[in-house]
């Protein structure tokens, strides 16, 4: 038995002699150690056989699966918040979840933003409503942590995933990244674009849109991102991209209209640029669109969502075990199957475990070679450089 | 000389306002009809794929009852109240319909956010069911648009009369304001109550921040995700809300009257 | 003929003090879910970035953006109050007059109750629909009749397209609104005065806008109200390039770029005061368009 482990079992010696109650318990445990868990599976089993209702462990390592599995079982259900089905194939992740535990998973307020997240978490505290877990946008996922939204867990394939995409305390890992692309109606537009600097050519007019605004809509804050790199701009400097789109408007080729399923399937926005798994994910959607992708030539750039666990909630172990599932070589594996990239990415592919035809249905490598990502810090610099200069630029 | 054709002047309004009001919801419908493989006429699959979404119909009864219950709340506690303030406190009029354009100021987030916040330690038969937590939310968000419309009809009839006329008669108050006020107020209830009825079909922030779901919740989300689906079902909304409208009103009016006004009363 | 109102005081002055007793089931109502929440909005409004008090955000009202989305705001919610009052009250007088069939009236008034809420993605995708670029009547008039709205300059993400679009819930909420009062204009003035010899116009302008102009007024301030606070449909049709208030607290309070909940309360206090400063002005208005009654 490991050290920490012979400790835990000194503790649950202890709650027996002294008659601890359940609450002295975990505040002794809490003050013990910052990496000392609070149970391993002999105290587990030990507990469980006194009928204490268990907090569940801090690294995935060290439970079982199948005691995780049975804990999680008693919880009777996972409430998880803003994840669309179609939104990096979500929806099958959700329901391959549901049987293959038989655990019922409640999926609530697809459409609901990373604020609206975090909100969710304090306003439903205590709430057997509340989410057991967040997908947020890196910002949110750094504040959840500030204001203590989010519980530590090393899932058990933490030492994968890029040092960069994750909270190394454990609040909060990188789940899955993705490029901004340009997805483009095949049957309405005869040359297709590669490159920012294509988009302004004349015979786009009227005819390119964003997913949103770059002051609520964190795809359009990388589209701005993006064709910064194109235009001559850095991660610490956004004015050109801002000043690319203000070209745009001026080539009378931007359209203002926030894309939608029904606009790309009307026509109404033959050229979205958006996140490559939402535009590789509108061909097979809507067939009618004839809707193809493409990485831009010149300015690749990426960001990530964030996995983080509600420090308080509702259904902590199943939470956990939600966890595991999206970490494990299945759950990445259904990420990129909605044609994002899963933090493991690099993982997976060293020990060459992705199907062929999964690979051959999202971009050239090559061309996510060259992608960068912005640190918090400069993500921060954008958004005030937007808030200051997009509505005078861009506002009609 | 009462006419008995339509003015012309009445027919090119009602004509304009039919083109106007239409005409988008034509390009809606034959939008609807496309197939999701070709992009053209004509299927009905997309109205298929609503019929068939279990979700479409669980949510929309949901809505429909948190809509009764919100006129019902609604009209008790807003009936009374004008009906008083015209009556006994003309100058608190001004004040309560100032306070009506509150629920336009705050915006629901911020609104759903402090209920939330506040009403967390309630029980949970109040707090964690739509009847309680969210319709008490829609009665205020219904309440400007209650305020005008009964204060116009307020306006429209003369309450002390009428009041007067019924007590002399020996009626008391309950009597007074069920049997001879409310009657003569009756499109105006009427009216309140459609708007407050197309309210909760139609209201998505607060619902969605309370983890409730609701009819709007399900249309919005089919928004976000489908393409031809999306328009049938603002269709189908569009026309079952009007079919409730109608209803509505058949149950406002007693059989073969029309509103009735108080003759002599001006 | 309105002889029976009483004018304020006369009845009611000595009992004016337990009379509003009557009123506390609404205050208590309002009190317990309307101030309290809102009134997070007033202080949340007085705090700055991390908690403490601050008058920083209110500051920031002044200058652009925000100073520009009250002025595009406003201007939205004007021309639509206006417009859409007008034309609400023309087409509600059309089906509510003698002649009209009665089943109009019935059609025309549920249908205003659906539409007075129609908004949001819907409702921007059937304008859309209809004329966005490829919409219905832009391909007829540009097939039909040769005629190319868009190469003449019309565009429909524009703020006249969102006040376009906005009249679609404008105009029957004014429809709903009025009719009541409508009601109240009765037959037999209209064939008084045309025996005296008035016109149209001239009934109008003497009689009926005078008995209608209180609950015009109401109505209109009602108007102003809906399109201030409507974002979504301008945010489908726009994405924000049409500077509105609510969009920009969506902004801040909601959206997954920025978090600064306390500059969105900053911004909700601002239309808060536009919304006072309108009912300052409908005060004196409304005494004015009612003396006639007295």
């Amino acid at each position: 038995m490991e050290d920490h482990e012979a400790q835990e079992l000194e503790f649950w010696r202890k709650l027996d002699e002294e008659g601890m109650s359940r609450s002295q318990m975990l505040k002794r445990s809490v003050a013990a150690a910052a990496g000392l868990t609070v149970l391993s599976s002999p105290g587990l089993a030990w507990a469980r056989e006194r009928g204490i209702r268990i907090a569940p462990p801090l690294k995935g390592k060290l439970v079982s699966p199948t005691e995780m599995l049975a804990e999680a079982k008693k919880e009777g259900g996972l409430n998880v918040i803003a994840l669309p089905p179609d939104w990096a194939n979500y929806g099958q992740i959700i329901s391959t979840f549901q049987s293959k535990y038989k655990i019922a998973v409640n999926s609530a307020d697809p459409d609901d933003s990373s604020a609206q997240e975090n909100q969710a978490v304090q306003s439903l505290k205590g709430d057997p409503r509340a989410p057991d877990a967040v997908d947020d946008g890196p910002a949110f996922a750094i504040q959840g942590t500030v204001q203590g939204l989010f519980a530590k867990y090393f899932n058990t394939n933490f030492s994968t995933i890029p040092r960069f995409m994750k909270d190394t305390r454990g609040y909060w890992t990188g789940d899955y990244y993705g490029a901004i692309s340009i997805g483009y109606n095949a049957g309405i537009i005869s040359t297709p674009p590669t490159s920012f600097a294509d988009l302004l050519k004349p015979m786009y007019k009227g005819q390119v849109a964003l997913n949103g605004s770059p002051l609520t809509a964190g795809s359009a804050v990388a589209g701005v991102f993006a064709a910064a790199l194109s235009n001559g701009g850095s991660l610490n400097d956004v004015g050109p991209g801002i000043d690319w789109f203000a070209k745009l408007k001026a080539a009378g080729n931007w359209i203002p209209v926030d894309a939608s399923p029904q606009t790309v399937a009307s026509g109404q926005t033959p050229i979205v640029i958006d996140w490559d798994y939402l535009n590789l994910a509108y061909g097979p959607e809507f067939p009618a669109a004839k809707w193809k992708t493409v990485i831009p030539a010149d300015g690749v750039y990426g960001a990530y969502y964030c996995q983080a666990i509600n420090a308080t909630a509702p259904h902590p172990w199943t939470a956990r075990l939600w966890n595991e599932f999206l970490y494990s070589d299945q759950g990445q594996l259904l990420w990129l199957k909605g044609y994002s990239h899963p933090a493991r990415f690099q993982d997976l592919s060293t020990r060459k475990v992705i199907p062929k035809a999964l690979l051959a249905a999202l971009p050239p490598a090559a061309l996510y070679a060259k992608i960068k990502f912005a640190s918090n810090g400069q993500q921060t610099a954008a958004k005030n450089l937007i808030a200051q200069q997009w509505p005078a630029k861009m506002g009609a | 000389m009462s006419r008995r054709r339509i003015a012309p002047s009445a027919f090119v309004w009602l004509l304009l306002a039919a083109a106007y009001f239409l005409v988008p919801l034509i390009a809606t419908f034959l939008f609807s009809l496309r197939s999701n493989q070709t992009g053209k006429c004509c299927t009905l699959h997309a109205y298929g794929w609503v019929f068939h979404n279990g979700q479409f119909w669980q949510t929309l009864r949901l809505s429909a009852e948190l809509a009764l219950e919100t006129i019902v709340i609604s009209l008790a506690i807003f009936v009374p109240t004008v009906y008083w303030v015209h009556l006994k406190v003309p100058r608190l009029r001004v004040v309560i319909g100032f306070l009506a354009l509150i629920p336009f100021v705050v915006p629901p987030i911020v609104l759903v956010v402090g209920l939330l916040n506040l009403y967390k330690g309630t029980p949970s038969w109040f707090y964690a069911q739509p009847w309680g937590f969210l319709a008490t939310a829609y009665v205020i968000l219904a309440f400007p648009y209650m305020f005008f419309s009964l204060d116009a009809g307020f306006r429209a009839i003369d309450v002390h009369t009428l009041t007067e006329a019924s007590q002399s008669l020996g009626a008391s108050w309950p009597t007074t304001l069920l049997r001879v006020v409310v009657p003569n107020i009756r499109t105006a209830a009427l009216a309140g109550s459609f708007l407050a009825l197309a309210i909760v079909m139609g209201e998505f922030t607060i619902a969605s921040l309370a983890a409730f779901k609701t009819f709007p919740i399900e249309l919005e989300y089919v928004n976000e995700t489908q393409a031809y689906p999306a328009a049938a079902a603002t269709l189908l909304s569009f026309g079952i809300t009007w079919a409730a409208m109608l209803s509505l009103l058949f149950i406002g009016r007693k059989r073969g009257q029309r509103a009735p006004f108080l003759a002599g009363a001006r | 003929m309105h002889g029976a109102l009483r004018p304020d005081g006369v009845s009611g002055r000595r009992r004016l003090s337990l009379a509003w007793l009557g009123t506390v089931p609404f205050f208590a109502y309002a009190l317990m879910f309307l101030f309290l929440p809102a009134g997070e909005v007033l202080v949340g409004a007085f705090k700055g970035a991390h908690g403490g008090w601050s008058t920083t955000n209110l500051r920031e009202l002044v200058h652009q953006p925000y100073i520009g989305a009250y002025k595009t705001s406003i201007e939205v919610s004007g021309v639509t109050a206006l417009l859409g009052g007008a034309t609400g009250l023309a087409i509600a007088y059309a089906a509510i007059r003698e002649g009209t069939p009665r089943w109009i009236r019935s059609i025309l008034t549920t249908f205003s109750g659906v539409a007075a809420n129609f908004g949001g993605i819907p409702l921007a995708f059937a304008w859309i629909a209809t004329i966005g670029t490829l919409g219905i009547v832009t391909t007829f008039l540009k097939n039909q009749l040769g005629f190319n709205m868009y190469q003449h300059g019309f565009t429909l993400f524009s703020k006249t397209g969102v006040e376009i679009v906005y009249m679609y819930f404008q105009i029957p909420l004014m429809v709903l609104v009025i009719a009541p009062a409508i009601d109240g204009l009765r037959r037999e003035w209209r064939e008084a005065a045309a025996n005296l010899g008035a016109n149209s116009w001239q009934f109008w302008r003497h009689v009926a806008l005078p008995v209608l102009m209180p609950s015009i007024l109401g109505s209109v301030i009602l108007l102003f109200g809906n399109a201030f606070a409507a974002y979504a449909t301008a945010y489908a049709l726009t994405s924000g390039t049409v500077n509105l208030v609510p969009v920009v607290i969506g902004a801040y309070y909601t959206g997954n770029v920025f978090n600064n909940p306390h500059l969105g309360q900053a911004l909700a206090l601002g239309m808060f005061v536009v919304l006072a400063v309108m009912m300052v002005i409908y005060i004196p208005l409304q005494r004015r368009a009612a003396r006639w009654a007295r």
